[in-house]
C-alpha cells in the first residue's frame, strides 16, 4: 500500500493519451529552467529566489487578465515584475554582502507576501478560459504545445543572441572566473545583479503561463520550483551530452534544457499512470533529480587522470 | 566518456520499455472492454455499464479531512453503482497545485465517466480540462469565488458542480444568543490570506448584526502574529468567533493561551479549532460530505440528472458540538441538543 495504489488496470493508450498534457506542462517548466540555467551555470548561483517569483508571474498575470489586460501583455508585464524580484536578490547579494543563497531564500520569503498583496490578499485566483481568451491553456493540449515550443524557440534564440553581446559574454566571464573578470575591468556585482534579474524574469514569464494553462495562480503554485528547474537543467544535459557529445552549441543547450523540463514531467506522468502512490511522488522525483545531479561527478570521476593512468598501468603489465 | 550518460539513458529507455510491457498484458482486455460499452450506451436511460466505469479522483493534498471526503465518495459510490476499487483511480497532488493539473489530463485523456476533484485548486484544475467529462467538487467552500463567476447563483452550470463544505453560517451565528445572551460585542478571529475566511467572515457579520450584536473584525496574516491579535481581539469582546480557517486551526494552542486567561468564550466554525479552543461549534462530517457528491456522482453515471442542472449541495445535518472542559472552565451550561467533542 505504501508505494503502489494499484486499483485501475495499466493500459499504455493511456498513457500515451496522458503525453501531450505533461509535454505541454513540461514546456512551461522547461521555459522555467531557461531561466534557472542562467543563475545556476552562467553565474553559478543556486538562486532560491525562484520559488516565489514563479508565483509573482503567476499572481501579476493572473490579476491583470482578471481586470481585462491582453494576455500577452500580461505576460510581458510578470516579466518585468520578476526583473524587480530578481533584482531585489541581486542587491541584497551585491550591495549588502548577503551570500547569494541567503538573499535569494530573504527574497522569497518576502515574496509570499507580496504575492498574496498582489492577488489582493486572496490565495487563489480563478482566470477561467471560458471568459478570457488566455495564450495558452489545459484545453486545448495541442495548441498549447506549439505555444510552448514557439515560445521556447524565441526565448532560445534571444537568449543565444544576448549571450553573444559584450554584456552576455562579461556575465559568462563572471560565472566562470570572478576574479580574472575584475581584472579585466568587468564589474561583477553589476553582471551579478543583471543575471539574477534576467533569470527571474524568465521564470516569473513561465509562472504567468502556468497560471493561464491550469486556470488559476495559488500562492503555493511556485513551491518545489528551483528543484524543477534544477532537474530540468541536469536531465537536459545529460541527455544532451549522450545524444550529442561534446558536438552542441551554446543553443543547443538550451534547447535540451527545455527538453529536460519534458522529459521531467513524463517522468511524472509515467510515475502517475503507473499507480505509484502519488504521496510518494515528490520522495520519488527527488531521487531521480538526484541521480541526475550525481552523474557529472561520477563520471568525472571516471575520467581522472590518476585513475586512468592507474588502469593503464595494469593493462600494459598483462 | 559519455559511456556513464549512455547506460542512464539506457537504462531510463528500459524501464520506460518495462513499463509497456506491464500495460501491454492488461491493454488487451480493456480493449474489449471499451467495445462492450460502446454497444451497451445505444440505450437511452442507463450510460455506461457500471462494472466498465473509470472514475478518477484528484485530490490537492493528504488531510484528514480531504481523506475521509474521497473515502465518504468512494463508498457511497461503490455501494450504490456495485463498484470495486478498479473502477476508481485515485490521485493524491501532494500539495502541488500543478500536478492536479497533470492528473485532471491524464483523467481526461484516459476517458474517465467522472471526475471528482476534492479542493479548490484540483476543481480549477479540473474545470479547466474538461468541458464535458462530468466534474464534481468537494471540500470546496465557495464555487464562486473558486471557479470565478460573477454572480453566482447556487448552480455552477457546464460539467461542474459538487458540494460545499460550508457549515450554515446562520446557524453559527444562532449559537452567540443560545449559549452567550450577555455577549454584545463579538471579535472575529481570522486569517486574512484564506478567501474561504474573508467569505465566511462577511457573511457572518451580517447574521451577527441582524441579531443587533457590536461585531469586529480581527484579522491575522500568518501563525505568528496569532497572539497579538488574539490579545486585542480578547480584550475589546465579550465573545469571538472563528470561521473554518486553516492558519487558526494549526494556532488553536497559542489562541487558547491568550483566551483561557482573559476568560473569552470563542464559538468555532468547525471541529478542529472547536476542541482546542472553543467552546461549541456546528460540525460537519467531510466522510458524510463525500458520500453526499457520490450519491450526486452515481445519480449522474445512472443518467437520472444531468451536471449542468445540479446545484452545489450543502451538508444536510451539521451536528451541534460543545467543548466539555472549556465550557466546565468558564461556566457556561449547554442546552441540550449538544454532545461533547469526543476526547482524540
Amino acid at each position: 500500500m505504501i508505494i503502489t495504489n494499484a486499483s485501475a488496470a495499466l493500459d499504455v493508450g493511456n498513457l500515451l493519451g496522458s503525453l501531450p498534457g505533461g509535454v505541454a506542462q513540461g514546456l512551461i517548466w522547461g521555459i522555467m529552467a531557461l531561466g534557472v540555467y542562467i543563475t545556476f551555470r552562467m553565474l553559478d548561483i543556486a538562486d532560491l529566489t525562484v520559488d516565489g517569483t514563479f508565483t509573482t508571474g503567476g499572481a501579476v498575470a493572473a490579476m491583470l487578465i482578471l481586470n481585462g489586460m491582453n494576455p500577452w501583455l500580461a505576460l510581458v508585464i510578470a516579466f518585468i515584475a520578476g526583473l524587480a524580484a530578481g533584482m531585489t536578490t541581486g542587491l541584497l547579494h551585491t550591495l549588502l554582502g548577503i551570500p547569494a543563497i541567503l538573499a535569494g531564500i530573504l527574497t522569497q520569503f518576502a515574496l509570499y507576501s507580496i504575492n498574496l498583496a498582489i492577488m489582493g490578499f486572496a490565495s487563489n485566483k480563478a482566470i477561467g478560459v471560458d471568459t478570457y481568451a488566455l495564450s495558452i491553456s489545459s484545453r486545448y493540449i495541442m495548441l498549447a504545445i506549439i505555444t510552448g515550443i514557439a515560445l521556447a524557440v524565441v526565448l532560445i534564440g534571444l537568449l543565444y543572441w544576448y549571450f553573444g553581446t559584450e554584456s552576455g559574454s562579461a556575465m559568462r566571464a563572471t560565472g566562470n572566473n570572478p576574479e580574472m573578470s575584475k581584472a579585466q575591468g568587468i564589474n561583477i556585482s553589476a553582471m551579478k545583479v543583471l543575471g539574477l534579474a534576467l533569470s527571474n524574469g524568465v521564470v516569473a514569464f513561465a509562472g504567468g503561463l502556468m497560471a493561464q494553462y491550469q486556470g488559476f495562480a495559488d500562492i503555493n503554485m511556485g513551491r518545489g520550483s528551483i528543484v524543477i528547474g534544477l532537474a530540468a537543467v541536469i536531465i537536459g544535459e545529460v541527455i544532451g551530452e549522450a545524444i550529442l557529445g561534446h558536438h552542441q552549441n551554446f543553443a543547443g543547450r538550451l534547447s535540451f534544457v527545455v527538453v529536460g523540463g519534458i522529459l521531467y514531467y513524463l517522468v511524472v506522468c509515467v510515475v502517475l499512470w503507473l499507480h505509484l502512490n502519488s504521496n510518494m511522488l515528490k520522495l520519488f522525483t527527488a531521487i531521480i533529480v538526484a541521480v541526475f545531479l550525481a552523474v557529472p561527478y561520477l563520471r568525472s570521476k571516471q575520467k581522472s587522470s590518476f585513475k586512468r593512468a592507474g588502469r593503464n598501468a595494469s593493462k600494459e603489465v598483462q | 566518456m559519455t559511456k556513464f550518460s549512455k547506460m542512464i539513458a539506457g537504462s531510463l529507455l528500459a524501464v520506460a520499455l518495462a513499463g509497456c510491457t506491464v500495460g501491454g498484458s492488461s491493454s488487451a482486455s480493456t480493449g474489449t472492454a471499451s467495445a462492450a460499452s460502446g454497444t451497451s450506451t445505444g440505450s437511452a436511460s442507463t450510460a455506461v455499464d457500471p462494472s466498465k466505469m473509470m472514475i478518477g479522483v484528484v485530490q490537492l493534498v493528504q488531510h484528514p479531512a480531504l481523506d475521509s471526503a474521497t473515502q465518504g465518495f468512494v463508498d457511497e459510490l461503490k455501494a450504490e453503482l456495485n463498484l470495486t476499487d478498479a473502477n476508481f483511480d485515485i490521485q493524491n497532488a501532494s500539495g502541488d497545485s500543478a500536478t492536479c493539473t497533470t492528473i485532471a489530463n491524464a483523467f481526461v485523456s484516459e476517458k474517465a465517466d467522472l471526475i471528482l476533484a476534492n479542493a479548490t485548486p484540483a476543481l480549477q484544475a479540473a474545470k479547466n480540462a474538461t468541458t464535458t467529462i462530468p466534474v464534481l467538487g468537494t471540500s470546496v467552500t465557495e464555487y464562486g469565488t473558486a471557479l470565478g463567476i460573477k454572480d453566482f447563483s447556487g448552480t455552477p452550470g457546464g460539467n461542474i458542480s459538487g458540494t460545499s463544505d460550508l457549515a450554515p453560517l446562520d446557524q453559527q451565528a444562532d449559537m452567540f444568543t443560545e449559549l452567550l445572551p450577555n455577549a454584545k460585542n463579538i471579535g472575529i478571529l481570522y486569517c486574512s490570506g484564506e478567501p474561504n475566511s474573508v467569505y465566511q467572515v462577511t457573511k457572518v457579520t451580517e447574521y451577527l448584526k441582524a441579531k443587533g450584536l457590536n461585531v469586529t473584525a480581527y484579522p491575522f496574516t500568518d501563525t505568528n502574529d496569532v497572539a497579538q491579535v488574539t490579545q486585542s481581539a480578547a480584550s475589546g469582546s465579550d465573545a469571538l468567533y472563528i470561521p473554518t480557517d486553516n492558519t487558526a486551526a494549526s494556532a488553536t494552542e497559542t489562541i487558547y493561551n491568550v483566551t483561557s486567561k482573559t476568560k473569552t468564550p470563542i464559538i468555532a466554525g468547525e471541529e478542529g479549532i472547536c476542541s482546542g479552543c472553543g467552546i461549541a461549534t456546528l460540525s460537519i462530517d467531510y466522510y458524510e460530505l463525500g458520500k453526499t457528491t457520490g450519491a450526486m456522482a452515481a445519480k449522474i453515471l445512472k443518467g437520472e440528472s444531468k451536471v449542468s442542472e445540479m446545484p452545489v449541495e450543502y451538508y444536510k445535518n451539521p451536528k451541534k458540538e460543545y467543548n466539555e472542559k472549556i465550557c466546565q472552565e468558564l461556566g457556561i451550561t449547554v442546552p441540550s441538543g449538544y454532545t461533547a467533542i469526543a476526547a482524540k
